[in-house]
């Protein structure tokens, strides 16, 4: 089995996971550990929970990294950086813009407006080029990027491919002439097949959208060159020597079967991930001491109460053996991913349940501790 | 107030990992237990209730499946639903809408749209509300599974943003009535399930405030689930007393006694703090010790469920 150090030896690392696991906490943990250990580090995360963001000074507006300080965090180490999605893409497209009259083309273009703004899939896209475009950053030696949830993640790994092949030259070939350009009233730029689909969903759609999206197509064609070699490198970075991943779940049944299903995804990728961190696993404090379930057991177990009343221990010993259930249940869940994760000498930990939520600077360095099984040190701050 | 089951469809929404898939299915359970028919609709990739029932489906994806009687399932599929959609809607039927969604550039580009396959997802849910067997209609209740909001409210936010942005014509009119329907109180509920911590119910607060300034969509409780009870409540003085014994046993059991009590702290003050700040109604449902394992499990939430929500 890995050790935690060897995560660090990537240059950019992707947490993914299902939704609700913990994704950020986990990021930002790992990025906080680099830091200490003495690498320039930024954590990028898309949608943290609002406390989490200002625990770590970081909010939509600000467009470039911002130092997190405190929590004995060596000075100037560690950045974070919450990408917005609308304004990821709106950069993107100004700076692959061959002119301003194409650009604001693009921005006044309403189909533009939806797709840039809040629609599902556009996160991914323009996250995406963020990352991309920081981890050619020299000033930063560590990169860690939060994921949306499992089902968006796999967007997030499609969205070069995706966006490759809205751009192919042959898709777009398709539907526009090659000498299309200025003066282009109606649909005369469409090729006769791109004319008759496009006449066929005017009965669906009305008139305007497809003189939008006509409109959104031929502009966005001159912007195929700078996304194509955008995607290329984005596709580059998922999948090359300098990435890693680090699979973070829940304990639960339906956490460790969606993890499994990511994994099988993630190899047909030929990515194998680095760490698989499991977290809000139901403590049991003493491995020395059995886990009451079953009659016999839990027998034996009130035996060794010293309870003046047996009644005491015996009412115990069942609440205890409910609890046990569950601890029994994560640890079942949990094995053949932990084992899988062995096989392929991955690094392993497990996060105990913690009695609060982690949402500051404090609660995360407890998360790094479990992570890292370093023990808390005293510090000034 | 009207059970959940009184409504044509409950969209069941909140954060990933709050327990949607729980919810509807232990929803759909006990509407078939009632005597009505209802369909779950999930919108992941894979399904995931078949299994928790203790059901094989075998099939294709966006079809609907018998589960139990008068318990359906379907998968959304949108690629299935958008063919159905414009075979509907095309003068040549079936075979234009086959042929469009057979042009590989079109696929291509399709691909490429964010929002299309929420709009034909809902679209879907909308056209099988309008069925009818006779003179009622073909499901009592359509569940929704709905995706984890995330980055935005985006699945149920489409229909309006498709209807803004497509102007005229049957799309525009379609997407409209399926906002319609989203925001009638009579039909639809949408149901928000969060957990009972600091982050999870902040989440839930900011859902709550788009679901019904932004959205305008009819909510009227919403559930916590995988609540922490009190450890050994009963009999009185127990928990002093266990604190007393001596030995590993002793210690390791007043441990997780000690680790569980902190978290139905903590779980009650984040219960309250919802209940304050939204002003819902809300429906606990426990944390069941063992976790959900089956269809037995998911039954025992169907109580709680259906009681009347209360202001802890």
């Amino acid at each position: 089995m890995s050790t935690f150090e060897t995560l660090l030896e990537a240059r950019v690392l992707f947490c993914v996971g299902p939704g609700g696991v913990g994704k950020t906490t986990m990021a930002a943990a790992v990025a906080m550990a680099a830091a200490r250990s003495g690498k320039k580090t930024l954590v990028v995360t898309i949608d943290p929970a609002r406390r989490l963001a200002d625990a770590l000074n970081i909010s939509p507006a600000a467009d470039t990294p911002v130092a997190v300080e405190g929590a004995g965090l060596p000075h100037g180490m560690l950045r974070a950086l919450m990408v917005e999605p609308k304004r990821a893409f709106d950069r993107l497209v100004s700076r692959l813009s061959p002119d301003e009259a194409t650009r604001a083309t693009l921005f006044a273009n309403p189909l533009y407006q939806q797709i840039s703004s809040r629609l599902a899939g556009s996160a991914e896209y323009a996250a995406m080029a963020r990352v991309q475009e920081l981890s050619e950053d020299p000033e930063i030696e560590f990169l860690v990027v939060d994921t949306p949830p499992a089902a968006h993640a796999l967007d997030f790994l499609d969205a070069p491919e995706r966006l490759n092949g809205l751009l192919d030259p042959k898709a777009l070939q398709w539907w526009i002439r090659p000498a299309a350009s200025a003066g282009r009233l109606g649909f005369r730029w469409l090729q006769r097949g791109a004319r008759g689909l496009v006449q066929a969903l005017e009965r669906v759609t009305g008139l305007g959208f497809l003189e939008d999206i006509s409109e959104f197509l031929l502009a966005f064609e001159q912007l195929t060159t700078g996304f194509r070699d955008r995607a290329d490198r984005m596709q580059t970075l998922l999948s090359g020597a300098d990435a890693a991943y680090l699979l973070a779940t829940a304990p639960s049944p339906q956490s460790v079967s969606q993890s499994r299903d990511f994994i099988l995804r993630l190899a047909e990728r030929d990515i194998v991930p680095r760490a698989i961190v499991a977290n809000r696993v139901r403590p049991w404090p003493d491995p020395g001491v059995p886990l009451p379930i079953g009659p016999k057991a839990q027998r034996a177990y009130a035996k060794q109460l010293p309870a003046e009343d047996t009644a005491d221990a015996v009412v115990a010993v069942e609440w205890l053996g409910a609890y046990a259930v569950g601890v029994d249940r994560d640890r079942h869940a949990l094995a053949p991913l932990l084992e899988e994760a062995t096989r392929n000498d991955a690094f392993v930990a497990l996060i105990p349940e913690l009695a609060g939520d982690v949402h500051d600077l404090d609660g995360l360095v407890q998360i790094e501790h479990a992570l890292s099984g370093r023990q808390p040190t005293k510090r000034s701050s | 107030m009207l059970s959940l089951l009184d409504r044509n469809l409950v969209v069941v929404t909140g954060k990933g990992g709050t327990g949607k898939t729980t919810v509807v299915s232990a929803l759909g359970l006990a509407a078939a237990k009632q005597g009505s028919r209802a369909l779950l609709v999930e919108t992941g990739r894979d399904p995931q209730i078949p299994s928790r029932l203790g059901v094989d489906i075998d099939g294709s994806d966006g079809e609907i499946h018998a589960l139990a009687p008068g318990l359906d399932h379907l998968l959304m599929s949108p690629h299935v639903a958008l063919r159905e959609y414009l075979s509907l809607q095309l003068p040549g039927g079936a075979g234009w809408a086959g042929r469009i969604l057979d042009i590989p550039a079109f696929r291509t580009w399709l691909d490429a749209v964010p929002g299309w396959r929420e709009l034909i997802t809902l679209g879907k849910v909308w056209h099988l509300a309008q069925q009818t067997d006779g003179d009622r209609p073909l499901y009592d209740s359509i569940l929704v599974d709905a995706p984890a909001t995330g980055h935005g409210l985006t699945f149920l936010d489409v229909p309006g943003v498709a209807a803004a942005a497509v102007r005229a014509g049957p799309l525009h009119r379609h997407a409209a009535a399926v906002e319609d329907l989203l925001r009638d109180p009579v039909r639809t509920v949408v149901l928000p399930v969060a957990l009972p911590e600091e982050t999870p119910v902040s989440e839930t607060l900011e859902l709550l405030e788009r679901l019904q300034a932004d959205l305008e969509v009819p909510v009227d409780r919403v559930v916590v689930n995988s609540f922490e009870a009190a450890p050994l409540a009963d009999p009185p003085g127990l928990r002093e007393r266990l604190d007393q014994w001596q030995g590993p046993e002793a210690r390791c059991l007043a441990e997780c006694v000690a680790h569980v009590d902190r978290r139905h702290t903590l779980h009650e003050a984040q219960r309250a703090r919802l209940a304050g700040a939204c002003g819902l109604p809300l429906v606990t449902l426990p944390r069941l010790a063992s976790g959900i394992i089956g269809a037995e499990d998911l039954s025992l939430l169907a109580g709680p469920l259906l009681a009347d929500a209360v202001t802890p």
